[in-house]
């Protein structure tokens, strides 16, 4: 599938790619942004969810 | 090998973690002052806000790395680099050998030379220590079913989050810029007007071209004087940073603002390599932000581990005032 999208952290510049998920924090690779639960934060500067932008 | 760290903010733990899972076999250990953990920086601006912040802010436990194979002495001020005899001191007497060295104190609050007289009368907001006096200190006053009434001097990137999330949670804020204008050094013009409107609508006081002298206590108030003189509850000065090169100028490394680096991060002591907020590139630069600093420590974790050639160059970046309820029109200057 190649709609899956990346979103970026406005804070520190991390990019969330829905393809590879975040294994680290327990996301999947293929992990949607929608499906990503309210509380996950940042794994680098710890920010909320809402901080993120989908990248152009 | 043994590699040794000094610094557990995003440039060490970085460069740490990075190194390790390029190479399975070094020693890796990572000495720190720390003793929370590994923390988010920026998250210290939206420290007042957010009640449960004293943990959310803790990106890693220090546990977490020593699972990862990364010794990590915490509570430990490094006092003195040996260069003859590759090694530094820990505050207590412990020396520690190093076959690579890797500086990565970070940066201090800076503090302007006539403030420095009045030391035990204002608060920073540089570091988890102090993110945790200053609550301590405001919820004193909420304790009482009180409100305090706060100065915050410098209204640059640092000063206008604060001043928006201590707002934000409620209390009275007075911000003193020298300047004509908010972020003049980040901001277009016109930004900075946006920037001053959402801070006077969340009800922040913000005082523009502002020469403040000295500062007092008087009675239980703690007194800013400019050509007036008004009295607060708390006061915080956040005038920009610091980088902590006093180690390195100690071991007669090159020092300039930061501790100076070639473009393979390496200081001048071909054995000693410095990263983050301490760094001088050669163009004059430090790149004190996380995107460029993990950035850094990531390409000199593959350098070192003989996976990267040639010379680290920075990454596009930008950063973004996290003021309550701003977004800039134009391009931030980074
Ligand atoms: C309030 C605030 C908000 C910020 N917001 C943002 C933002 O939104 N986006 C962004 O990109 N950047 C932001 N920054 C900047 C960013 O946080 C820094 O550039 C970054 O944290 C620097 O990382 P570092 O690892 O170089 O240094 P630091 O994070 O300063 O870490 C240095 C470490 O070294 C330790 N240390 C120092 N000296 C010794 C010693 N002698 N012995 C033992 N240990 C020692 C310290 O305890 C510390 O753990 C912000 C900074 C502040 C203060
Ligand atoms: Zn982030």
């Amino acid at each position: 599938m190649s709609d899956y999208k990346k979103y970026q952290c406005g804070v520190c510049g991390h990019i969330y790619d829905e393809a590879e998920g975040d294994p680290d924090s327990g996301l999947a690779p293929g992990t949607l942004w929608k499906d990503i639960p309210d509380d996950w934060r940042c794994p680098e500067c710890g920010v909320e969810k809402s901080e993120y932008a989908l990248m152009a | 090998m043994h590699i040794v760290i000094i610094g557990s903010g995003v440039a060490g733990v970085s460069f740490a973690e990075k190194y390790r899972a390029l190479s399975a076999d070094d020693d890796i250990t990572l000495v720190t002052r720390e003793h929370d953990g590994y923390y988010s920086r920026p998250l210290l601006s939206r420290g007042f806000s957010k009640a449960d912040i004293e943990q959310t802010i803790i990106l890693k436990p220090f546990n977490k790395l020593r699972e990862n194979n990364i010794k990590v002495l915490c509570d430990a001020e490094v006092t003195a680099i040996n260069r003859a005899d590759k090694s530094i001191v820990i505050l207590g007497g412990q020396a520690l050998q190093y076959d690579k060295l890797i500086l990565a104190q970070g940066s201090s609050a800076f503090i302007p030379p006539p403030f420095r007289l009045y030391e035990k009368l204002f608060f920073c907001l540089n570091s988890l220590s102090d993110l945790k006096a200053l609550r301590r200190f405001r919820q004193g006053f909420l304790d009482q079913n009180q409100r305090p009434d706060w100065a915050i001097v410098g209204g640059g990137l640092i000063g206008c989050e604060v001043a928006s999330d201590l707002a934000v949670a409620g209390d009275k804020v007075t911000v003193f810029h020298a300047m004509d204008r908010l972020m003049e050094r980040q901001l277009a013009p016109e930004d900075s007007i946006l920037l001053l409107k959402v801070l006077q609508n969340s009800g922040v006081n913000v005082l523009l071209n502002q020469a403040v002298q000295a500062f007092s206590r008087e009675k239980d108030k703690i007194c800013v004087k400019t050509e007036a003189t008004a009295g607060f509850d708390g006061l915080i000065v956040a005038c920009g940073f610091k980088p902590r090169n006093e180690l390195a100028e100690l071991a007669g490394l090159e020092t300039g603002r930061g501790i100076k680096v070639n473009q393979q991060m390496q200081t001048s002591d071909t054995s000693i390599y410095a990263l983050g907020d301490v760094a001088e590139l050669p163009n004059g630069k430090l790149y004190a932000f996380i995107l460029p600093i993990r950035n850094q420590a990531i390409w000199l974790a593959e350098f070192l581990a003989g996976q990267q050639q040639g010379f680290w160059t920075p990454p596009v970046f930008t950063t973004k005032a996290k003021v309550h309820g701003f977004e800039a029109v134009h391009p931030y200057n980074v």
